[in-house]
């Protein structure tokens, strides 16, 4: 079901009336059941969730047919979302590395799990991921429902053992009947907690940025910012006399990336082989997913190894140390070691990225820790 | 115990590392998918190819220069998987399209119609070499050439399959 609800804006309803039936049918059960939760909490939303994303942003995104998005099970996916249970040391939830705050990031070039010991690559903001088809840098997971899970038994991120978090999360008195109403029974399984963090992490979407209002004709950009803009989109031409950074090419578009996995120069010699390592070809050596620029000014440090540790230290790179190894993308000048970029370009560059940070999102109470609302002491038998 | 777990490391590490230098300097076998609503879907190896009759298209790329491209008209490809061209290109078929992706993620689509010789005016091909010589590192093994498309942006680079759909 497509409705339209203010110009430009497009709203999408999963349509269940089954869901609807059985919903009400179990309401009573859960009030019963849940009596002494409730009562330190709001009551449970139910029903479809309407996910609303501007039409620019387009409908190329597939929701499982198994696993449709409603307001309890998203409901139940924040709480998931925050829930160190899923850890084997209880200590880590999937928000210790995805900050609210830092656009669902950590902040540190690589993270730190139950083990104390490094991830392998910088956590990645987790932003507008309802369009997502190839997900982690490497773009090893073709929906949330998978991607989810990886995390969960990576043994250097959460190392919970397959079923481990499930049979944790099912000796509490909080999760049991929140599973039943969101799958229709209380059994709590692996798929099913990929399954409601997936609803979850559906409704993250970024849409309110300076940038967004500038493309909707409320936000009149300033000179810096118009003239980075400008940088941004072009592809330099000595020819033409045109300045540029080429950014767009890859970056470009209302949500700010393309789906690509290029190979930006980082280094010479690949240290780490990226997307080759799923798909075992020779020209993928090095790729990495280009990601969004959303909020980018809040996701540092930067690259798929977080080696940069600021916006300025990344346009250097751009700018004067493209390595220019066999794989390197062809968008990028690799013969001239990069794009050489005066210091006002660079800082007008960055006056423009700073448009893509979405206050709103980083703020929106719907995202946030739920914990606080739930009374703990109810929450472990 | 200690000893035998180093060891054990050591090997594993060791084979990581063959594994991985394999990976990076050998690679797979690039070869060449047509899969969708066709009869035969193929899956096709760059001797395959090389086999097939080419095509020579002379068109200009993004430096503005002509150049000569040679390869296998994607007419002639979709043919031998079966897709419904040439008379049974009629009726609701004419709402099929085929979506051409690269290895780095990259997607364009044709028309089913714009491939067929009986509309389209022009051929394009799936090129194998280029002014007598391979494609470059980042353009091959393949690469869709449209002659006289005004943005050379459907000239899709590193091309790994072809999927021929129906509207829905």
């Amino acid at each position: 079901m497509l409705l339209l609800r203010r110009p430009g804006f497009v709203s999408m309803t999963i349509n269940s009336k089954k869901m609807r039936v059985w919903t009400l049918g179990i309401i009573g059960i859960i009030a019963l059941g849940m009596a002494s939760w409730k009562a330190v909490d709001d009551p449970v939303p139910t029903g479809p969730y309407t996910l609303q994303y501007p039409a620019s942003f387009g409908g190329r995104f597939t929701i499982p047919a198994d696993n449709p998005t409603t307001q309890e099970g998203v409901y139940l996916g924040r709480l998931l979302f925050y829930e160190p249970l899923l850890s084997s040391t209880k200590t880590i939830s999937c928000a210790s590395c995805h900050q609210q705050a830092r656009a669902f990031t950590d902040g540190l070039a690589l993270s730190v799990g139950v083990t104390g010991k490094t991830t392998q690559r910088n956590s990645m903001s987790l932003t507008n991921l309802l369009w997502v088809r190839q997900l982690f840098w490497d773009g090893r997971s073709n929906s949330l429902e998978e991607q989810a899970l990886v995390p969960l038994g990576h043994a250097d991120e959460m190392g919970s053992k397959p079923n481990t978090a499930a049979k944790a999360l099912q000796k509490t008195t909080l999760y049991p009947a929140l599973f039943r109403l969101v799958f229709g029974s209380d059994t709590i399984t692996d798929v099913r907690i990929g399954k409601a963090l997936a609803q979850f992490e559906r409704t993250l979407i970024s849409a309110n940025s300076r940038y967004d209002h500038y493309l909707l004709g409320t936000y009149q950009l300033t000179e810096s910012e118009k003239r980075g803009m400008q940088l941004f989109n072009s592809a330099p031409s000595m020819e033409r006399n045109v300045r540029g950074g080429n950014c767009a090419h890859c970056h470009g578009g209302p949500k700010l990336y393309q789906e690509v996995f290029h190979n930006n120069g980082l280094d010479l010699k690949v240290t780490d082989a990226g997307r080759q390592v799923i798909t075992g070809l020779a020209l993928d050596n090095g790729r990495f997913r280009v990601p969004t620029l959303r909020n980018i000014a809040l996701t540092a440090p930067y690259m798929h190894d977080g080696r940069f540790a600021t916006l300025e230290a990344v346009l250097n790179h751009y700018s004067e140390h493209i390595q220019n190894g066999p794989t390197l993308s062809h968008e990028l000048p690799g013969q001239t070691s990069g794009f050489h970029l005066t210091r006002n370009e660079k800082s007008d560059l960055i006056a423009f990225m700073h448009l893509f940070t979405d206050s709103t999102f980083v703020n929106n109470p719907q995202f946030a820790d739920p914990h606080h609302r739930v009374h703990r002491v109810h929450r472990v038998k | 115990m200690n000893v035998l777990i180093l060891r054990t490391k050591t090997i594993f590490s060791a084979g990581l590392t063959i594994g991985l230098y394999l990976l990076t300097f050998v690679g797979h076998a690039q070869a060449l998918t047509i899969s969708g609503e066709v009869s035969k879907p193929l899956t096709l190896q760059s001797a395959d190819l090389k086999a097939m009759t080419h095509t020579d298209v002379t068109a200009k790329d993004r430096d503005g220069k002509d150049h000569t491209y040679s390869g296998v008209p994607l007419v002639d490809l979709l043919k031998q998987a079966g897709a419904t061209l040439g008379s049974e290109l009629r009726g609701e078929n004419l709402t099929k399209y085929v979506v051409i992706k690269a290895i780095d993620g990259y997607e364009i689509v044709f028309a089913l119609a714009e491939i067929d010789p009986e509309f389209a005016t022009r051929t394009i091909i799936l090129a194998d070499t280029v002014d007598g010589g391979p494609l470059a590192q980042g353009v091959g093994p393949y690469r869709v050439v449209v002659p006289g498309e005004k943005k050379p942006a459907r000239w899709i680079r590193e091309v790994k399959s072809i999927d021929v759909r129906f509207a829905k």
